[in-house]
């Protein structure tokens, strides 16, 4: 029971202390505004021209399919180095990779992926 | 260590390579005869099904525990597989009208790929694996018709919140681990049941909660639910409510009653507060929805309470309920959203008020609609009902106030099911012309509602199998 | 070997029908010819399985004490803490049921053959045969059943099918008030079955006839008499209904505004047999009760004559037909009643071919006067209707047992049973009814097809999807009973309950039948043919007046249950209804408006706003993290882990 009323005066305590402060300064607070006041930043420049810029979608399917040559990349260097060791199994299973990667890049070409219009 | 047997993974290489020969068919296909690729599809995950069924009985662990080969898995993969194909043949007018065959027939296979990895992980690698294909794959069906607001957005929602799910699982799983140093869910099981109870264990099973919550969107994770499903394309909308949630409750089943159990009393009454409400709140919430997709959103958040049920007494029984019920919810489900997207074909609505006059209209559609909703509402003599016996039988004993919150929910269900009868039924259509059904849509419906009849009148069968797949469940 | 095939696979009787419906209820729908195709070749073929699995029992006389039983599990229900009810669906042949399932199959195989002329050009004809097919399928499910629940399926199914049927020209009212009083009863009636089915689950555990009847045999150690007498008299109540046995007979005769193949249908193979067939099927359970027994030969006994004396005056042909089909089930209860389940399955089945004979032929004779209905606005149809006069003529012979046609056998055969088990009264009973059976059956044949021609009719004779049913079952009424004549009774070897007794001929009981029905007709034939202006039967009906207006109003019955219905049944209705709209509406919707505010208010919650939804997700982990950790079994321990 001891154990319950510390968590729960804890509780209360930091509920209190975090809603105190808040109601304090919504009474408190002198109610007077000026242009200062109304900035989204109190420091730093003012924003020029529209915040939302598009991007060419492009450039996410350069960078994806870098991204999965820089992977397939990355395998090949471990099997290449053990190659000797793994045998025919891991051969094909490779192949096998690199063929699906390899229908990924046809599908993107053919796709128009990599065409910047 | 045994070596490495790749045929024991015969089923999910003939799914990939389904999925890849479609996309590279598209490829190659021109444009005007590609609404063959979804008798491909569907003729393939009927053929690889056949290829399931000659796998039963083969029960092993691969890779020391990381796959799980057991009828229990396999089960699921046979539902996952008959869910994708039962959309595609129910759905291929409506993907011909949209356009891009290809890549939407591909995703739905490479979707059942990932659930059917997660039926079989053994680890949390691998279960994050499945689920991650799986979601990526729903997330690029969600947002398939690219150029309506409503479904980017949902995709949009989808992305995120998924993302949010999945860190909060990955916690929840990085957790596991270092407390107990494996990765392998029965490894984990072992050392669990050796240790105390620290509130860190208790932190990682909340969030592996959380987690799946979202995806089985469980009350209070369903917020996307209803947004997503609605925005979705319809058989996405259907697969999303069937796929994603039977896999979800498969790698569930597996993660807390194989993988903890030492820990059973601390989980099972969450889960069991989280079943009531899901209950009260997917059917409450559904009453006054007037769009007939939302409305199958919110019942199918009711029905993922009805299932998680039996993950309460973390029995075999229980195991069974779910399967059994997951195996006849498919139907339910196919039933109803094969209508709505038919429907929607047809006059381009989703509301509840254009459905007047339907049984005029198409006797089949509004039957089947009928017949599902009612099975879902769990009336006898249809599927529904034998499958909430099941759930319901199992926790009679210790957790009667949950039988007594299912069964008056269920009776509140049936008020928002009739609801949709009495419009389909009852009233004047405002265009009476006939609808005519193309035979795969009308197949998929009269496979839908034959099955939940027969179901409903002669369980036994379906039982006997799920019993036997039940109880491969424990065998590892 | 296909005698083997047929015996072990005899479920594919009852399948091919049902199969039937379906594919005409989803495919053939638009073609009617093919629909009546489908029908009446699933239907045959049905048919022609029965006949060999018929042929495998009757060839095979182990199955007389030892019934060929297989059943799969249906399902079964396990609660803890409850015994575990497990039910079967299967099979039972016994020289009883394979005798049913050929005379069904047979039957109705003509019958869905003589519908195709029948209900030639009928906008519903398709729909119409599926509904036969579903009939055929539900009857024979019924004779086949294994268990009493699955026989209550096939029972419920049956009443729905006639409901359907009777109701078929659902354009009339009185169809549609027909159909509603042929549900309504049975419904009530089989309520009375209903409870006295869960009664026998209940204390014996099991509703397999075969456990059931080792059971009853030594009831004593599961219940008290009172309560088997009780079972009894509520197993009772539903043939009562079903079979039309007073006082629940009144929806019989109004069935025949169906379709006249549905009345042949309903009269002769399906339906009002199912109640005989129970109680025969159940007579080990009646066996035990002397008073039940009593109880099913009294109600047999008074339905027959009751019926029969009702059947004197009525004027429409179908009507006529149907009252002399209530008062001969009367007689297979009586039967039942004194315990001679052969006599009652024989009259069944000679009953069966007659009835289904004449029922045709009345058809015919409507379809040929275009549905004139009244026997006294006919006349002399003999000449441009042979083949329908002359069939119609051995079915009168044999429903008013005259040797050697079908129905003297097997009447004789009751009432032989009645007397040598000293039940003298309904002997004299059944006697009486015999000679008002000949009277009306030929006071109708009399004015109908003899007599003079009236010259506003054209009659003409039907097709021959009509005609050969006709013949056919002529046939079957002129000889289906030599199976049973008392010198030989092959019947009495295969079908009996209990053991096969065979009692001396009795050519008293014989002679006394003869004469009594040739004395009706001649009756009849003084009356109705010999007097043209029909001056004396005439005078008759005004001398008797207040009786003729009694029975020609079927002793008022139908007045009585509608004053009945209106001064206590819409009474309490009406207190009923203020009670359902004030207090029960008032909960219901109450509840109603309570989920439906509370879904409106949950309903908030859904802004479509991606950080709101995000918040309430992790909202919702805490809550499931607070919750764990109060309902964990040691909850303080868990959240206060670090501190103790």
């Amino acid at each position: 029971m001891s154990d319950w009323a510390g968590v729960f005066i804890f509780l209360v305590v930091a509920l209190i202390f975090g809603a105190g402060g808040i109601v304090t300064s919504f009474l408190i607070h002198p109610r007077r505004q000026n242009p200062a006041k109304l900035e989204e930043y109190e420091c730093g420049l003012p924003t020029r021209g529209p915040t939302w810029v598009q991007f060419r979608t492009s450039y996410f399917l350069y960078a994806l399919l870098f991204v999965i040559f820089d992977v397939e990349t990355i395998y090949l260097y471990p099997w290449a180095v053990k190659f000797q060791s793994l045998g025919l199994f891991a051969f094909i299973e490779m192949i096998i990779f690199i063929f699906i990667l390899i229908v990924g890049l046809w599908y993107a070409w053919k796709e128009g992926a990599l065409e910047w219009k | 260590m045994m070596p490495f047997d790749p045929s024991a993974l015969t089923l999910e290489m003939l799914v990939a390579a389904l999925g890849l020969g479609v996309l590279i068919l598209g490829l190659i296909v021109p444009h005007g005869s590609r609404h063959g690729l979804g008798w491909l599809s569907f003729f393939g995950l009927l053929g690889i099904m056949g290829v399931a069924l000659s796998m039963w009985g083969d029960n092993r662990e691969l890779l020391s525990g990381m796959y799980l080969l057991d009828n229990y898995a396999l089960f699921w993969k046979i539902t996952f597989m008959l869910s994708a194909a039962l959309v595609i043949l129910g759905c291929m007018r409506y993907v011909d009208s949209m356009g891009g065959q290809a890549e939407y027939y591909s995703m739905i296979i490479f979707a059942t790929l990932g659930m059917m990895v997660m039926a079989s992980a053994g680890d949390f690698i691998t279960l994050y694996l499945g689920l991650e294909l799986m979601t990526i794959a729903f997330i690029i069906l969600v947002c398939f018709r690219k150029m309506e607001a409503k479904s980017v957005e949902a995709g949009m929602k989808y992305i995120l919140l998924a993302g949010m799910s999945s860190a909060v699982l990955l916690y929840g799983l990085s957790l596991l681990y270092g407390l107990t140093g494996s990765v392998i869910i029965l490894e984990v099981s072992r050392i669990i049941a050796l240790q105390p109870v620290t509130p860190a264990l208790v932190l990682a099973v909340v969030m592996l909660v959380a987690g799946l919550g979202f995806k089985i969107s469980a009350v209070p994770f369903h917020m996307w639910t209803p947004d997503v499903y609605e925005g979705a394309p319809t058989p996405v909308t259907s697969f999303l409510a069937m796929g994603s949630k039977a896999a979800s409750f498969a790698i569930l089943l597996r993660l807390f009653i194989a993988g903890l159990p030492g820990i059973w009393e601390n989980w099972t009454m969450v889960v069991a507060i989280l079943a009531a409400v899901t209950i009260i709140f997917g059917n409450l919430v559904a009453i006054p929805q007037t769009n007939v997709k939302r409305l199958l959103a919110y019942s199918s958040i009711a029905q993922a309470g009805y299932i998680l049920v039996g993950l309460v007494t973390a029995t075999e029984a229980g195991i069974k309920g779910v399967m059994f019920y997951a195996f006849l919810y498919v139907f339910a489900t196919v039933g109803a959203f094969t209508v709505a997207t038919y429907f929607y074909h047809v006059t381009g609505s989703d509301e509840l008020k254009d459905y007047a006059g339907l049984s005029q209209r198409s006797p089949l559609m509004a039957a089947v609609m009928l017949v599902a909703m009612l099975s879902m509402a769990g009336i006898p003599p249809l599927a529904g009902f034998v499958g909430k016996f099941y759930l319901f039988k199992t926790i009679v004993d210790g957790y009667l106030w949950l039988v007594f919150i299912g069964l008056i929910m269920s009776m509140v269900s049936v008020y928002y099911y009739l609801r949709v009868a009495l419009v389909m039924y009852r009233d004047e259509p405002a265009d009476p012309t006939p609808i005519k059904l193309p035979s795969p849509v009308a197949v998929t419906l009269i496979v839908a509602m034959v099955v939940t009849l027969v179901i409903g009148i002669y369980p036994g069968p379906l039982s006997e199998v799920v019993n036997e797949a039940a109880h491969t469940f424990f065998m590892h | 070997m296909l005698v083997e095939f047929a015996l072990y696979h005899a479920w594919l009787v009852p399948l091919l029908p049902a199969l039937a419906f379906g594919v005409i209820v989803f495919l053939t729908r638009p073609w009617p010819k093919l629909s009546a195709i489908v029908a009446v070749g699933s239907m045959a073929v049905a048919c022609f399985f029965a006949t060999l699995a018929a042929y495998g029992v009757f060839t095979n006389h182990e199955f007389v004490e030892k019934p060929l039983v297989y059943a799969t599990r249906w399902f079964s229900l396990g609660l803890p803490g409850m015994p575990e009810v497990q039910i079967d669906v299967g099979v039972q042949l016994d020289p009883t049921s394979a005798m049913m399932l050929f005379m069904v199959s047979f039957i109705a195989t003509f019958i869905f053959l003589y519908s195709i002329g029948y209900m030639e050009g009928d906008p519903g004809f398709s729909v119409f045969f599926s509904y036969l097919s579903l009939f055929g399928a539900s009857m024979l499910l019924l004779v086949i059943s294994s268990n009493l629940l699955q026989m209550f399926v096939a029972w419920g199914l049956v009443g729905l099918c006639s409901y359907l049927l009777i109701g078929f020209y659902s354009h009339k009212i009185s169809a549609r008030e027909a159909a509603k009083k042929a549900f309504v009863t049975c419904r009530v009636a089989d309520f009375g079955l209903l409870l006295g089915l869960l009664a026998l689950q209940i204390v014996f555990g099991t509703l397999n006839l075969t456990e059931l009847s080792e059971k009853i045999a030594h009831f004593e150690e599961y219940t008290t008499f009172g309560m088997l007498t009780l079972i009894a008299v509520l197993v009772f109540i539903g043939p009562i209904g079903k079979s039309g046995q007073f006082p629940l007979h009144v929806w019989l005769p109004d069935a025949m505004e169906g379709p006249t193949p549905v009345s042949a249908l309903i009269h002769a193979a399906t339906m009002v047999v199912a109640g005989v067939y129970l109680v025969g099927r159940t007579l080990f359970l009646f066996h035990e009760v002397p008073s039940a027994m009593q109880l099913v030969a009294v109600t047999g006994g008074f339905t027959a004559l009751f019926a029969a004396t009702i059947a004197i005056t009525q004027r429409e042909i179908k009507r006529i037909l149907a009252y002399s089909t209530v008062s001969q089930l009367g007689y297979m209860m009586l039967a039942l009643g004194v315990g001679s389940l052969t006599a009652s399955m024989f009259h069944l089945w000679t009953h069966a071919f007659f009835k289904a004979l004449m029922f045709l032929g009345a058809g015919s004779v409507l379809h040929a006067l275009h549905h004139k209905a009244d026997v006294w606005e006919m006349g002399g149809l003999y000449k441009k209707m042979p083949i329908t006069t002359w069939t119609f003529v051995i079915g009168g012979l044999a429903i008013a047992g005259i040797p050697p046609f079908a129905g003297f056998w097997s009447k004789d055969e009751i009432l032989v049973a009645t007397l040598s088990e000293g039940h003298y009264v309904l002997f004299a009973v059944g006697a009486f009814t015999a000679f008002l059976t000949a009277f009306y059956m030929w006071r109708m044949i009399f004015l109908a097809f003899f007599g003079e021609e009236k010259p506003e009719n054209h009659p003409h004779e039907s097709p021959w999807t009509m005609t050969v049913p006709l013949v056919v079952l002529a046939v079957g009424a002129l000889g289906a009973g030599w199976v049973g004549t008392p010198w030989h009774n092959v019947w009495a070897e295969w079908i009996f309950f209990g053991h096969p007794h065979h009692g001396p001929v009795n050519y008293g009981a014989m002679l006394l039948s003869i004469v009594l029905a040739a004395a009706g007709i001649y009756l009849a034939y003084m009356l109705y043919l010999k007097d043209a202006k029909k001056k004396r039967a005439r005078r008759l009906a005004e001398w008797f007046g207040p009786v003729y207006r009694m029975l020609y109003n079927k002793y008022y019955i139908d007045e009585l249950y509608l004053w009945f219905n209106h001064a206590l049944v819409d009474g309490t209705a009406r207190l009923m209804y203020l009670f359902d709209i004030y207090v029960v509406d008032g909960i219901v919707n109450g509840i109603g408006g309570f989920a439906k505010l509370s879904g409106d208010g949950l309903r908030v919650f859904q802004s479509g706003r991606l950080q709101n939804y995000a918040l309430i997700f992790f909202l919702g982990v805490l809550a499931v993290a607070v919750l764990m950790a109060f309902t964990g079994p040691s909850a303080a321990s868990l959240v206060l882990g670090g501190v103790k």
